[in-house]
């Protein structure tokens, strides 16, 4: 039985909207922002020369260059080799490239993956259902974290493919020791997929370290560009094409190069490659504060509070409140923040991930996502803690 | 450099660009459209002003466009996701041996599924008729894809005409448009096309994003072949590439306001184009000149080969074949469909004009093609029309700037500066050699003039081949002018080889070179007995 929801109350303050109104913006889980440096590698491609990566004359070998030299930034970013990098259309193709390139072309063995994990592996992997392959959900404790003694049951129940899991949650920032899932996976001949999108440029990251099989990225997520992403493989990993057509990315990913986006994520991968260790440490920093301040909230929940989490995330409810409501009053009072993944927001389902770790429904429709970025301060912490207290205050009968 | 391959990919618009730039900065154009918050909204109505702007150009509803990745992916889509979603893996599909890869491998991979694929081969012209297609319909053809202009011969097939049979037959029709979008008018709302694709690129847009058309009334369904959080009404999922799609808006706006403009200029220079380069004997067009796109022309020259007249254009951007399989050298598939052979196919130019290319560009360029086919002709053993212009350039060397395809230095020396090119006149002291590579269409010719005592004075080459074999017939003829001792024959391979940095791909010009030398000591041999 869902407990019914206080009312917020309109606000003294002015609502702040118009068109050239820049928010605070605290969603750098969704999408973050370019960072200068990256347009300004991007720029010279975006005014041509303007060839076609695969056209053999001269345009044509200064962008299959321009190509080679991101690839090599981003192997540099998360130990790899250049050349097990396949670059896609964002974190989301990566996904469905690598479930349905391993369901396609190696027969037999269920696909597993976590209970938290993004819509984009959850559906590519029940896609496969229809495919009449026997895909299961591997569940996750109250923190988020791996149930382990499950997760060995079901490896040893029967033969298993594939196994996908985050490294880091969209929502909560849980981190799952996804080189212990590795090395038992490897125990019983399955192949494991690291869903990295969240995790590169906020923690350490190491894809042969890991001794994952494959792995996703996201540009769009490290201050890069939107529409590139990545999939890395060990070589040895046979996959079938998701997108046919022409021998681009040794024929694994059909499709004219996006030039001057691959260009973009190679110069953001190198900036994250220096830089985040100082993100993560600025970001922490702002996270600690913001934190401590809405325990003191009466009825704050922190969801995978205790457990190892990305640096900068920050997911918790508050009883009683509606998420969507409480959002847009802080959209109105100029804070951009999210209630979970961007992805499932507008659909007025409360968070799969939240209710995965055992959370009732009304808990997990409270939900406020808040994802820092290098550029937020301690300022608009404070800020937005005042504007959350004002609401809850205001919120309360 | 002058860019004739707009076929393959096109500037990007400075106003494109500029519409695109808002949303690339650190400001305010950065939020996920799928976010409900301010950044996320002002996204999300960029988005959606452009699904209009595309939907505007052919004649489409906002709600009927799916953006993707490129017309690869919509091509994709459409394909697999049409038959997957009717759960008619066993249906029939007609399609066409003159499709872009996107489509062909995409039927082949269905093939595998256990989906029967007609591939229907065009007439000399290089067209698909309404009456093959129609005589390919089985009881059971769920889907026909066509394209709608070929984008190496730039012919146009008769999809105006087979859109109301079809809907008529019941069959869902998927149209390829990438090279008829902006160069030709299409008005879906008048046309029952089920599913069309669509590339920004190749109208002045950006990389990196295409849309496909999926009809709302009758409503084409369509199995998403990305799956996760149901972006694109579950079609198509992914965070939406905000600046991509503003561009590929902006570019559509764009050609729709001067796609009649665009068409006369590329026509006017294709044309252009064409007079001039018919100055050269035996030359052939390829494809109808009537009823084809404005903005592709594609010549084959007889007596050249194709990888020697590329790497003798290094100041063109040209194709020759398909830029997307022009990696694996092979001679082009679509020409070959259309009945040329191996020789033509591969010796053969696509010509793509644009909206920047200027009538005197046209012009260098013919001129510069002229000459080039004249020289690799003037040293072609195996040419016998009139010598026009014969020996003209030959002596003209390439700088090593030029050499954008990366042959090794040494071939692209001596392909540059063909000193010995030629054959001596005949005479009792002059003996000649002759030695080919069938499966590499090469020729090798050596004439030389010996004293009495065997000694060679003089020696010319004559090749036809790649610019390795070339390489090889002046290597050769300049070494044993200064003399060469027979004895050494049966290393000339191997000496070739690191003489000229010879790779494995072509250790068969350098065999070719010992061919010929052998041969031609043999002659020696003779005349001193």
């Amino acid at each position: 039985m869902a407990k019914p929801r206080r009312r917020l109350q309109p606000l003294k303050s002015a609502p702040k909207t118009g068109s050239n109104f820049v928010p605070v913006y605290f969603d750098h889980n969704a999408t973050t922002p370019l960072d200068p440096r990256v347009l300004e590698a991007m720029m010279p491609v975006l005014k041509g020369p303007h060839g076609n990566a695969s056209s053999l004359h001269r345009f044509g070998r200064a962008a299959r260059d321009a190509v080679e030299r991101a690839r090599q930034q981003l192997a540099d970013l998360i130990g790899c080799q250049p050349q097990q990098i396949t670059w896609t259309s964002g974190g989301t193709e990566a996904n469905n490239l690598a479930i349905k390139g391993v369901a396609d072309v190696q027969p037999g063995g269920r696909v597993l993956y976590g209970a938290t994990e993004h819509p984009a592996v959850m559906e590519a992997a029940e896609s496969l259902c229809a495919r009449g392959r026997a895909v299961e959900v591997i569940a996750v404790d109250r923190h988020g974290v791996l149930d382990w003694s499950a997760f060995a049951a079901q490896l040893a129940s029967a033969p298993v493919r594939l196994i996908a899991l985050m490294r880091a949650n969209n929502e909560t920032g849980v981190l799952q020791d996804v080189a212990r899932a590795a090395q038992m996976a490897h125990e019983v001949g399955a192949l494991i997929l690291v869903d990295a999108v969240q995790a590169a440029g906020k923690i350490a990251l190491d894809f042969s370290a890991l001794d994952a099989d494959l792995m996703s990225l996201s540009s769009h997520k490290l201050y890069g560009p939107k529409g590139i992403g990545a999939l890395v493989k060990r070589a040895e990993v046979d996959l079938s094409p998701l997108h046919h057509g022409g021998a681009q990315e040794r024929g694994l990913r059909g499709g004219t190069e996006n030039v001057a986006a691959i260009v973009g994520f190679g110069a953001a991968a190198a900036l994250a490659a220096s830089e985040w260790a100082a993100r993560a440490e600025h970001t922490l920093q702002l996270r600690d504060r913001l934190e401590q301040a809405v325990q003191t909230i009466p009825g704050a929940t922190i969801f995978g509070a205790g457990v190892e989490r990305l640096p900068n995330t920050l997911q918790f409810g508050l009883a009683g409140y509606e998420g969507e409501a409480l959002l847009m009053q802080l959209d109105r009072r100029g804070f951009g923040v999210s209630s979970g993944s961007a992805c499932a927001s507008g659909k007025g389902e409360p968070s799969h991930v939240l209710l995965a770790m055992g959370y009732p429904r009304d808990v997990a429709y409270g939900a406020i996502r808040v994802s820092l970025g290098h550029a937020n301060t301690a300022d608009e912490i404070d800020r937005f803690v005042a504007v959350l207290r004002e609401l809850v205050v205001a919120g309360h009968p | 450099m002058i860019y004739l391959d707009h076929a393959a990919t096109t500037p990007l618009n400075a106003s494109v660009r500029a519409a695109m730039l808002p949303w690339l900065d650190d400001v305010d154009g950065y939020g996920n459209p799928a976010s409900d918050h301010v950044l996320g909204r002002r996204a999300r109505a960029a988005v959606e002003s452009a699904r209009a702007q595309v939907a505007a150009l052919i004649g489409a509803e906002a709600g009927e466009i799916v953006w993707t990745s490129g017309a690869t992916e919509a091509n994709n889509l459409a394909l697999k996701g049409a038959l997957e979603f009717r759960g008619l893996k066993g249906a029939h599909v007609v399609s066409s041996r003159i499709e872009h890869k996107a489509v062909l491998d995409t039927c082949r991979y269905l093939e595998t599924q256990g989906t029967r694929v007609t591939y229907l081969t065009p007439d000399r012209g290089g067209r698909i008729s309404v009456e093959q297609v129609m005589a390919a319909l089985q009881p059971d053809t769920a889907l026909v894809s066509l394209m709608w202009v070929n984008n190496e011969t730039g012919v146009i097939n008769p999809v105006v005409e087979l859109a109301p049979l079809l809907r008529a037959r019941g069959v869902l029709f998927h149209v390829d448009a990438v090279q008829a979008a902006g160069k030709l008018a299409i008005d879906l709302s008048q046309l029952p096309i089920d599913l069309l694709s669509l590339s920004a690129h190749k109208l002045y847009g950006p990389k990196g994003v295409g849309a496909l058309f999926v009809r709302k009334r009758p409503r084409a369904r369509l199995a998403p072949q990305i799956h996760g959080g149901g972006h694109e009404q579950g079609m198509r999922s992914g965070t939406l590439a905000t600046h991509q799609i503003v561009g590929m808006g902006a570019a559509c706006a764009l050609a729709q306001s001067q796609v009649d403009a665009d068409a006369n200029q590329q026509h006017g220079l294709r044309e252009r184009l064409w007079v001039r380069l018919q100055t050269l004997s035996r030359i052939h067009r390829n494809g109808a000149a009537v009823d084809c796109a404005p903005h592709i022309l594609n010549v084959s020259f007889e007596g050249v080969d194709g990888e020697a007249l590329r790497a003798s254009l290094p100041g063109l951007a040209v194709s020759s074949g398909s830029a997307c399989s022009s990696a694996t050298r092979e001679p082009s598939y679509v020409l070959r469909a259309l009945g040329r052979d191996d020789e033509l196919a591969g010796a053969s130019l696509r010509l793509s004009p644009g909206r920047s290319t200027t009538a005197d560009q046209v012009d260098r360029a013919a001129d510069e093609i002229i000459a080039m086919v004249h020289r690799l002709r003037a040293v072609s053993p195996t040419w016998v029309g009139e010598a026009d212009g014969e020996g003209a350039a030959v002596l003209i060397p390439f700088a090593a700037a030029d050499n954008v395809y990366a042959y090794p230095a040494p071939v692209w020396a001596a392909f540059g500066a063909l000193r010995h090119a030629g054959v001596l006149p005949a005479g009792d002291d002059v003996v000649c050699s002759r030695a080919g590579s069938p499966a590499a269409h090469a020729q090798l010719e050596l004439s030389a003039r010996c004293a009495p005592d065997g000694t060679i004075q003089a020696a010319r080459f004559r090749a036809y081949g790649c610019p390795t074999t070339i390489a090889v017939g002046e290597w050769l003829a300049s070494q044993i002018e200064v003399g060469f001792e027979a004895g050494k024959i049966p290393d000339t391979a191997r000496d070739l080889r690191s003489a000229l940095e010879i790779g494995e791909d072509k250790a068969h010009c350098a065999l070719m070179g010992e061919d010929v030398l052998r041969a031609l000591f043999d002659q020696i041999q003779r005349i001193r007995k």
